[in-house]
């Protein structure tokens, strides 16, 4: 499972998306969310989604996995996910779901249930991927090991405990864990910073960048936030109106935007410097910086 | 938590005492005499002022109520003018049947409306579930002198496969138990459902299903395990409620329990026997409610263990 060199791309990509569009079916008719958007990732690689809120880059997320409501979204085009096409076939993706293919959500306060036990989320997550043994035993042997992964100090005391008790940053560690369970080739991080406190965001990219190093997992990173694209992505596809207006390695997106609207998303990121620096350089214009 | 449950065994103990008192002072001033009812309407005005006097009703109201106060503490509320028995004792043997009626009726419902709400969650929209919503809605409208009065003549008198009135056999608990039901499953049914896409629309939801959990573990531990505290309190207050007797049931189906003893009692102007009535429901309703809330630290873990805020 090492990191294969970066453009040795002969194998085929763990995600190939061609043509992809979604619409959604809304009281107010038929929006078309994703159009026609076409990208890959191969092993070790990010690729990012950036755009601002209402874009279509978490529509697009959700979509490939196979998680808009059915009655409401019509997906079409392909997407391969390690060789298999979920949108051809929709049954297919229940076989990647948990096993190839992992989420990281946006909101980590809410993402895991309630009523349920850490140990208890985390031990389903393991029996699913089926990696380990169903021994009760073996199955705890290793949660305790995946949150150790994560860096969740006393991983022993934490199983017990209920999504209540623990911070954003923790719970957002344990729900990586949860996504490491299946030993997944392809990680999608839908804004998994956007909910969490600033110091806290640089941990969890940490890891992610981590994990991708010791694992060569794919990862398709969603967010706003270019501070975070540029530090975790090789490639970038900036997003508007559901359509790609720009895509290229992160160093030429970020140093020769070609359009006006990846101008502005590079200007909204808030730059720290003097008070009384120049007004364009410290504007703290925060369009793109909700969450969807 | 001991602590606990001693405020609300004292906040009880209160409720009922304000509930009895209240209902012993309402009686007497309501339109109506018990010594006419009890000595028939032939009777002189010399008979019926006997009566009162050996009632004591011929006391001021105030020291009617003190005589009652101090029989309440030795537990003891007066005699039943009509049974001519302790009242208390007249309540406490009329009221297995009527738990037996609302466990049996409880039971019906949740076992049919969860699986029935679960179930109408899941087709949102569809024909099957549109008629299943139909048929719930005719289930709130019917009212259930007129449903069991229909079980009646269907299974009773038309196909007699059940017996039409009181409690000999078993199989004449069917009849009554099902006309509490249809009206407490369609209530319950609806309110199953509506948790239900509640939470099959809630974040942790879509994420487990992002971890491939199967839709049967998505519904029943997920879904429902968070459905789980509104779901049981309303069947727990209905079960309270039907505890206070299930009146107008019990009389369609001459069930031998409190519901039929309180509207006799009423008939009757038995005084001693309607107060005792209230404060056994009283004290049943109030018991069921605290036991209610004592289960909801089991089924939330955030109650358990504190800190709800952040959740």
């Amino acid at each position: 499972m090492n990191a294969l060199p970066v453009n040795e791309h002969v194998e085929q990509p763990l995600l190939e998306v061609r043509d992809f569009q979604v619409e959604l079916i809304t009281d107010a008719g038929i929006v078309r969310a994703v159009d026609a958007v076409s990208f890959s990732i191969h092993r070790g690689e990010t690729v990012t989604i950036i755009g601002e809120s209402g874009s279509g880059k978490s529509t697009t997320a959700m979509g490939l996995l196979g998680l808009l409501p059915e009655d409401l979204a019509v997906l079409s085009g392909s997407v391969r996910i390690d060789g298999v096409d979920v949108i051809a076939d929709r049954k297919a993706i229940d076989k990647v779901r948990g096993r190839t293919l992992a989420l990281i959500p946006q909101d980590p306060m809410t993402a895991l249930s309630p009523v349920h036990s850490i140990g208890n989320q985390l031990s389903e997550a393991i029996r699913i991927a089926g990696a380990a043994s169903k021994d009760p035993g073996a199955v705890r042997a290793r949660a305790i090991r995946l949150l150790e992964q994560v860096h969740i100090p006393t991983p022993d005391a934490q199983l017990k405990k209920y999504p209540h008790q623990l911070s954003g940053g923790m719970l957002q560690r344990v729900l990586i864990a949860i996504a490491l369970a299946s030993e997944p080739q392809l990680l999608v991080a839908d804004e998994p910073t956007s909910a969490l406190d600033v110091t806290v965001q640089a941990g969890i990219l940490d890891l992610l960048l981590e994990l991708q190093e010791q694992r060569g997992i794919g990862i398709l990173m969603i967010t706003h936030d270019l501070g975070v694209a540029r530090l975790i992505s090789d490639r970038i596809h900036v997003m508007k109106d559901g359509a790609f207006v720009e895509s290229g390695e992160v160093q030429q997106i970020v140093e020769n935007p070609s359009t006006e609207y990846t101008r502005k998303l590079l200007a909204a990121v808030p730059v720290l410097g003097a008070w009384d620096e120049t007004p364009a350089a410290t504007t703290l214009t925060t369009t793109g910086a909700s969450n969807d | 938590m001991t602590k606990y449950i001693l405020k609300r065994l004292g906040q009880g103990l209160l409720t009922v005492f304000l509930t009895v008192s209240t209902v012993f002072v309402l009686v007497r001033l309501a339109p109506g005499d018990p010594a006419v009812a009890y000595a028939g309407p032939l009777a002189t005005t010399e008979q019926l002022a006997k009566v009162r006097e050996q009632f004591g009703l011929d006391l001021p109201l105030i020291q009617q109520y003190w005589i009652f106060l101090q029989q309440l503490f030795t537990g003891n509320l007066g005699t039943s003018y009509s049974f001519q028995a302790p009242a208390i004792q007249v309540v406490l043997e009329r009221l297995p049947y009527t738990l037996t009626l609302a466990t049996a009726s409880i039971l019906l419902t949740a076992v049919v409306a969860i699986p029935l709400g679960v179930w109408m969650s899941r087709r949102p929209d569809t024909k099957k579930e549109f008629g299943v919503n139909v048929l719930t809605i005719a289930g709130q409208s019917m009212p259930d002198f007129w449903t069991g009065i229909m079980l009646l003549t269907f299974f009773a008198v038309l196909i007699p496969i059940f017996p039409a009135s009181g409690f000999a056999t078993w199989s004449a608990l069917v009849l009554p138990t099902v006309t509490i039901a249809i009206l407490q499953i369609a209530l319950i049914s609806r309110m199953v459902r509506r948790e239900m896409t509640t939470n099959f629309a809630a974040p942790y939801l879509t994420v487990a299903r992002s971890r491939g959990v199967r839709n049967s573990l998505l519904t029943w531990r997920y879904a429902m395990g968070n459905s789980a505290i509104p779901v049981f309190t309303a069947l727990g207050t209905r079960f309270a409620a039907m505890l206070n007797g299930v009146v107008v049931v019990e009389v369609v189906f001459a069930w031998p329990g409190v519901g039929s003893l309180i509207v006799r009692a009423l008939e009757t102007r038995d005084y001693p026997l309607i107060v005792a009535t209230v404060l056994v429901t009283a004290v049943l309703a109030v018991g069921v409610q605290l036991l209610i809330d004592l289960a909801y630290p089991l089924l939330d873990p955030r109650i358990r263990l504190g800190k709800a805020a952040t959740a």
